[in-house]
């Protein structure tokens, strides 16, 4: 049976990876062009980054102390593993795109 | 008919203003619900891409600013690209010329050239041998938003 908690944890640090890659790429511009534009997309990769964080600090502090919580999170699992997933493929292609 | 001189309205075909004021709802007419959402583009002019809008040629300026912005402010070689842009935007040059002028490797400027082909931003002279790249007529029509992000590359 698949664990879809460990699924979806292991698609957040895929996530987190991706993002660091393009706010690099993002902070270089920023550097050389500063607008609103360059800074904005760092700002939206940044949320996106501390949302895919809070995922895994929830997974390794709350999710592996508390039996009760395990038990919720775990119905719900598969819905987390769909959007990290999903996630993952949008930002695989934002990556692609912006290291061409 | 009050509503029929409503200035959201004047866009509408006459067949359509009758049968949203025939489409009654609880003695309220259609039209007076749908109305506020045709009309919220005209108040807020520009923020609207396919509002119905007359005023195309600021639409179309917005959408190219957001594409532009996006090959040169959101990829990696976005700066390099610019200043190819800015380059050829007085006279058209081919790969070689443009690598001298810009101190870049040759095979960096075909690549970044092809990249801006592809999105329709340039486009290759007829000739084959040594052909120079020109801007295309849009990028030529939106020339005021390239020296726009130059400016700010400059600073």
């Amino acid at each position: 049976m698949i664990d879809f908690m460990l699924a979806a944890v292991i698609s957040a640090f895929i996530n987190i990876g991706l993002l660091l890659v393009t706010i690099a790429t993002y902070v270089q511009n920023m550097i050389v062009i500063r607008s609103y534009y360059t800074s904005g997309l760092v700002l939206v990769a940044a949320l996106l980054m501390i949302q895919n964080v809070v995922i895994v600090l929830f997974w390794s502090t709350l999710y592996m102390d508390d039996k009760a919580l395990m038990m919720s999170a775990d119905m719900v699992s598969h819905y987390l593993f769909a959007i990290n997933f999903i996630q993952t493929i949008g930002l695989s292609v934002l990556v692609w795109i912006t290291r061409r | 008919m009050e509503t029929l001189s409503y200035p959201a309205c004047s866009y509408l075909k006459n067949s359509q203003k009758e049968f949203l004021i025939s489409t009654t709802n609880g003695g309220q007419s259609m039209l007076q619900i749908i109305i506020p959402f045709f009309y919220f583009p005209k108040i807020v002019p520009g923020r609207f891409f396919f509002s119905g809008s007359t005023d195309s040629n600021s639409q179309s300026d917005r959408r190219f600013k957001m594409i532009l912005w996006s090959i040169i402010g959101g990829t990696r070689g976005g700066v390099n690209r610019a200043k190819i842009l800015n380059t050829i935007s007085e006279t058209p040059m081919n790969a070689n010329k443009i690598a001298t002028v810009l101190n870049l490797d040759h095979k960096t400027v075909i690549h970044h050239v092809k990249i801006l082909s592809k999105n329709n931003l340039v486009v290759k002279a007829e000739k084959n041998y040594a052909a120079e790249f020109e801007l295309t007529k849009i990028m030529k029509d939106n020339q005021n938003v390239l020296e726009e992000i130059i400016q700010k590359i400059a600073k």
